[in-house]
């Protein structure tokens, strides 16, 4: 049984391509442009005061959007967003102030600079985090001493920038406020203007953050925050990804804090003061990490709640009730109040399994298939010259020297702590040499990391299924397949050939995380084959299958063989016999023997090693 | 049928796994696997690679998602608390030893004798003379061991908690031949001398061989089969197919 | 340069070094032992700080105040750890959170109680001189009193039972409990040890840090930093990173301005991240 794939009624994949596929998977975003639009009309009917108050609820909300997406997305607890927000702030205020008697109006200046000025900060920070390859720890505690450095700063920073006069603890002041029209006889917006500009922007900045979260680039975000280390072997640059997306985080942040200049009409360092700082993640926990809408839900709680108990949010009974809410919530709630509701209608919505399972379904490896997942024309090719691998007292890999062509099935076998598993890592890259070289394709890949080592056509299947587990099978695919081919659909074709290779066509919206064991075997082993590597390194595949997908498997490898260099880590000796090989040994970190499973069976040698006869033991 | 033992008591007990089934987070890798050491035996555990052993002695100790059946040591269901059941007197060695890295070896093994309620000093001078090799380390951090030496490290520092029956999850995995051959002869001492008894899981052939009296061997994630070492001795055809070498 | 001016400034630095690594230790102890980030510190430094400045005022002697600040925090921190932290096991950044919490309710409460107003202690030291300079007796004792509170924790942590336990729980939690190590109330008897420890440097700091709601914030980001980037052996990371960064910081400080000198230290803090990213302690072969 094979599924019908033909264009249209593929399902789930990341990009759908017909007009009303678009509209559908958009329909969030139309929904949250009209309700963006319906709020920013009924800012006019409030009274003009709470109008005032709101719009600094808006702003902070959009401030945790920034964190969210960072954190929420990514996985990094930046506290330095209120940097990024202070120096947007002073920056954006500063053209302002010089700039708006040109224009009249002040946004246009304070906009796009303070955005600037937040992006190029948060570059900054950006490269020692993530291009420093800091653990969470470390980067929230880098983001965290930057705050500090620039509060420190800000107290005793003098300085006149043309008109604007910067007076350390006093602050900026006379900032503009709001001002769309242009021309001299433009006026300062009403607080109830002020408010549904506000709404505009913030609900722009929301609209803009959601489609790059759907798109390609937001997919990747999502798979590096689910496994870091197989986004990486897929071939993808990680720290490439979260650093743009740390600059994006920033220049919100910025742009918020130029719109709480022109708000504020004056700042002074408390902005980026330690508990403005701890403020950001309370809007994002409240309102629901990673939902991006949650934020503005989070800040319009907690700002509404100080509104409501009277006195600023900092200080006073405000305090105490976040105080034990901060407690409440990290301890019973999971998702904030979004989360809360949306987990609800989710239950409902959430991809589950289609139809039941059926053992020995389907599989089979048709020839023109995976002819077609076949990378053209490359060398693929690798050897391992001496390499030699020292950790602390031992060395699990010790002078070995093999090489690998395409049109061969490898087996390594060995006993354990042979070195199987760290000749496998230093081929990866995962794990630098101490001595040798590893040649990829002829090209010496010895210092290459472990995307480029991917990106040259080396695809690795490890023990563990590594897999997205929040994302659907086909988005897994996909995720594989879109690196390679680089084209959107090119990579929904080869997704769907995948799919019936690897019998999982009947549960392409299923999420990834629900498949069974096996299956999620196979999914891994999909997405190597949409990397269409010339070079497959497959840790253990076999494990914990059953004897038929065991045959389906070993006919695959066989296949594969014909166009890449399989080499395959295995344990299990009817599966090597099975996949005629040529099959080497490893004891003791080096080469022990090589040849034929069956002439290996015949070596005493061999069986010896494996079997650890020795006739050693002294009776007592 | 209980056993009269004429040990010294500090070592006899009955330890026994009904029917059990057990994996990690949503896998689950052994079921249905049932086994028993009675007081003062050796029992191996075989089995191909990632077959299920080191989850069954996990599942032992308490330490892996405990899906199905039951622990019994003495006739009495374990209780489900891993300290608990160490306390209780389930020693464990695990695979890849797991000794305290940052604390000396006399420092491991008071750990182990402290906090089942042993003098520290008592269990320490005992350690060391079954295992003179870590006399002279003593005061050394556990981390600047060899792998053989650590090997030994981690039985002693089990032995401290004074346990009935004792786990050991592939004990000869790295090490060199004469720190194996050591290991094995003090085993055999303490099973003789105190009516230790001990479940081996180990790939090592011989070394089982050399110790145990019967052997379960698993295989397809359960215990499928019981034999006699003496079965496993003769019987090639058996051992090439339990091991599919 | 004179060398009176180089003597007292490096006897300031060192001093300066001193009053932090105080602060610290108990940070640095329930991190270290129990990977737990408490944000709270500084409010039980405060916390100790009131403690002993109510106690002398009720006519206790300085060092009983002392011993009650030390066991009241202690006890405190034993009720937090049983009702927050051991449900928030191994989720490092959420304890962070939950701590702030706490610390928040607490300094909220102590504006209530106590309001923003200290009276002084009423204590006067004599001052030491060196050369032309001077420098109070105090600060010169607390250098001797960060280092016996170093050598007494080392020894606690060394030499008995529940510091080899603690030790070990921290190393490999699996393996600790499959050796009989009941995990659950190692936690809490850290936890209380390093709140106590928290109360012992407000009190013992409370002559030349007056009590304050806020005091304890000052302490607790330098504290922090401090002991992230100690690394994984918490007590010579911990010594080792105060007493340069604090004793830099102070250099600096007085040479140029304060601010300079919390510059540096926060310069210094990202400097360090970048080099060690798992601590500067991360490949040292000690115990402790």
């Amino acid at each position: 049984m094979s599924t019908q794939v033909s264009g249209g009624e593929v399902t789930d994949l990341s990009l759908p391509r017909r007009k009303r596929d678009a509209f559908l998977a958009h329909r969030g975003i139309w929904m949250a442009l009209l309700l963006v639009g319906a709020l920013a009309a009924a800012a006019s009917y409030v009274d003009s005061y709470l109008a005032y108050v709101a719009t600094s609820w808006v702003i902070f909300g959009l401030l945790g959007l920034s964190l969210d997406l960072i954190w929420g997305r990514a996985g990094v607890l930046s506290l330095g967003q209120t940097a990024f927000f202070g120096i947007g702030g002073y920056l954006g205020s500063v053209a302002a102030i010089n700039l708006a008697p040109l224009t009249g109006n002040t946004l246009i200046w304070s906009g796009p600079v303070g955005s600037l000025a937040g992006a190029c900060i948060a570059g900054l920070v950006g490269w020692l985090i993530f291009f420093g390859r800091m653990a969470a720890l470390q980067a929230t505690i880098l983001t965290y001493t930057v705050t500090l450095i620039i509060w420190t700063s800000a107290v005793s920073f003098h300085a006149t920038v043309g008109v604007a006069v910067i007076g350390g603890d006093n602050g900026l002041a006379e900032i503009p406020p709001f001002v769309v029209g242009f021309g001299n006889a433009a006026a300062p917006l009403s607080p109830n203007g002020m408010l549904a500009c506000t709404i505009l922007i913030a609900g722009g900045a929301y609209l803009l953050s959601a489609s790059l979260m759907r798109s390609p680039f937001g997919l990747l975000v999502d798979c590096v925050r689910l496994n870091a280390e197989k986004t990486e072997l897929l071939g993808y640059d990680t720290r490439k990804i979260q650093f743009w997306l740390f600059v994006l985080a920033g220049g919100i942040a910025g742009l918020a804090g130029a719109l709480f200049g022109h708000w504020a009409n004056y700042l002074t360092p408390s902005v980026f003061s330690v508990q403005e700082c701890l403020l950001v993640p309370i809007y994002v926990l409240v309102g629901g990490r990673g939902t991006l809408a949650g934020p503005f839900v989070g800040a319009l709680l907690v700002g509404g709640l100080s509104f409501w108990l009277g006195g600023g949010v900092i200080g006073g009974q405000t305090t105490l009730v976040m105080g034990l809410g901060l407690m409440v919530l990290v301890l019973f709630v999971d998702g904030g109040v979004i989360g809360a509701a949306t987990s609800l209608v989710a239950k409902g919505n959430r991809l589950r399994a289609v139809g039941t399972e059926t053992e020995g379904e389907h599989r089979h490896s048709p020839v023109t298939a995976l002819k077609s997942i076949a990378r053209q024309g490359s060398d693929g090719s690798l050897e391992a010259r001496a390499i030699v691998r020292r950790f602390g007292g031992i060395t699990p890999v010790n002078g070995v020297s093999l090489t690998f062509q395409p049109g061969r099935v490898y087996c390594l076998i060995g006993p354990n702590g042979a070195g199987k598993s760290t000749f496998l890592r230093c081929c990866m890259g995962s794990h630098s040499l101490s001595e040798g070289e590893i040649m990829l394709a002829g090209k010496r890949a010895t210092t290459w990391k472990t995307f480029e080592r991917a990106r040259a056509g080396l695809g690795v299947k490890m023990q563990t299924p590594q897999i997205f587990d929040e994302l659907s099978v086909a988005q897994n695919l996909w995720v594989a397949a879109y690196q390679a081919e680089h084209d959107r659909r090119a990579a929904d074709r080869k997704v769907a050939a995948v799919l019936t290779t690897i019998g999982l066509a009947a549960r392409t919206k299923l999420r990834a995380g629900e498949l069974s064991h096996g299956q999620q075997q196979w999914l891994d082993i999909g997405m190597v084959l949409c990397m269409s590597p010339a070079v497959i390194m497959l840790d253990e595949p076999a494990a914990g299958m059953t004897a038929v997908e065991r045959g389906v498997l070993a006919s695959m490898i066989r296949e594969l063989a014909s166009s890449a260099a399989v080499i395959v880590v295995e344990h299990d000796m009817d599966f090597v016999r099975s996949l005629d090989a040529e099959t080497i040994v490893l004891h003791q970190g080096e080469l022990f023997a090589r040849g034929s499973i069956e002439e290996l069976r015949r070596n005493e040698a061999v069986l010896d090693v494996y079997l650890g006869r020795r006739r050693h033991v002294r009776t007592a | 049928m209980r056993r009269c033992s004429t040990f010294i008591s500090e070592g006899a007990g009955m330890f026994e796994l009904r029917d059990a089934s057990a994996g990690y987070k949503e896998t689950v890798i052994v079921h249905h696997a049932s086994l028993r050491v009675d007081s003062g035996e050796i029992v191996a555990l075989l089995g191909r690679n990632g077959v299920g052993k080191t989850t069954l002695m996990r599942y032992a100790m308490g330490l892996c998602r405990q899906v199905a059946g039951e622990a019994y040591l003495d006739g009495v269901p374990l209780p489900q608390s891993t300290s608990r059941r160490a306390r209780l007197g389930l020693g464990y060695v695990p695979q890849g030893r797991r000794v305290f890295p940052r604390l000396t070896v006399a420092e491991n093994i008071a750990a182990a004798a402290v906090a089942c309620g042993h003098k520290p000093h008592d269990s320490i001078a005992r350690v060391f003379r079954e295992f003179p090799m870590l006399r002279q380390k003593a005061d050394a951090l556990a981390v600047t061991l060899s792998g053989g030496q650590q090997q030994v490290l981690a039985i002693g520092r089990s032995l401290a908690t004074q346990p009935k029956v004792l786990l050991l999850d592939e004990p000869t995995e790295g090490i060199q031949p004469s720190i194996i051959d050591e290991i094995a002869g003090s085993l055999l001492h303490l099973n003789r001398q105190t009516g230790l008894a001990l479940l081996i899981a180990e790939q090592n052939l011989d070394f089982c061989l050399s110790l145990a009296q019967k052997a379960y061997v698993m295989s397809g994630g359960t215990v499928a089969r019981t034999v006699t070492t003496d079965q496993l001795r003769t019987d090639k055809a058996l051992l090439h197919e339990m091991l599919s070498v | 340069m004179q060398v009176d001016l180089v003597g007292i400034t490096l006897i300031s630095a060192v001093a300066s070094a001193s009053v932090l690594l105080i602060a610290t230790l108990g940070l640095a102890v329930v991190f270290g032992l129990m990977g737990v980030i408490n944000l709270a510190h500084g409010e039980f430094i405060m916390l100790g700080a009131y403690a002993a400045l109510l106690s002398t005022r009720a006519g206790l002697p300085f060092w009983a105040a002392i011993v009650v600040a030390v066991i009241l925090t202690a006890a405190f921190g034993a009720v937090v750890e049983v009702l927050l932290i051991r449900r928030l096991y191994s989720r490092i950044l959420d304890t962070m959170l939950a701590t702030w919490g706490v610390s928040l309710v607490l300094y909220q409460a102590a504006v209530v109680v106590f309001g923003a107003v200290t009276p002084g202690l009423g204590f006067s030291f004599p001052s030491v001189n060196i050369g032309a300079y001077g420098i109070s007796a105090y600060l010169l004792a607390l250098i001797a009193v960060a280092a016996l509170l170093t050598a007494a924790l080392y020894f606690l942590l060394t030499r008995t039972s529940y510091g080899v336990l603690a030790r070990a729980a921290v190393q490999d939690p699996q393996m600790s409990a499959a050796i009989g190590i009941d995990a659950a109330r190692i936690n809490t008897a850290t936890f209380a040890l390093g709140c106590g420890l928290a109360g012992f440097a407000g009190a013992v700091l409370l002559p030349v840090v007056p009590a304050t709601p806020g005091m304890g914030f000052a302490f607790v980001v330098k504290a922090f930093l401090g002991v992230v980037i100690a690394g994984p052996l918490a007590l010579s990371g911990t010594v080792m990173a105060t007493g340069l960064l604090g004793a830099l910081a102070n250099i600096t400080a007085s040479v140029w301005s304060a601010v300079f000198g919390d510059l540096l230290f926060f310069g210094a803090t990202i400097a360090l991240l970048w080099l060690f990213p798992q601590g500067i302690s991360q490949r040292w072969r000690l115990k402790l």
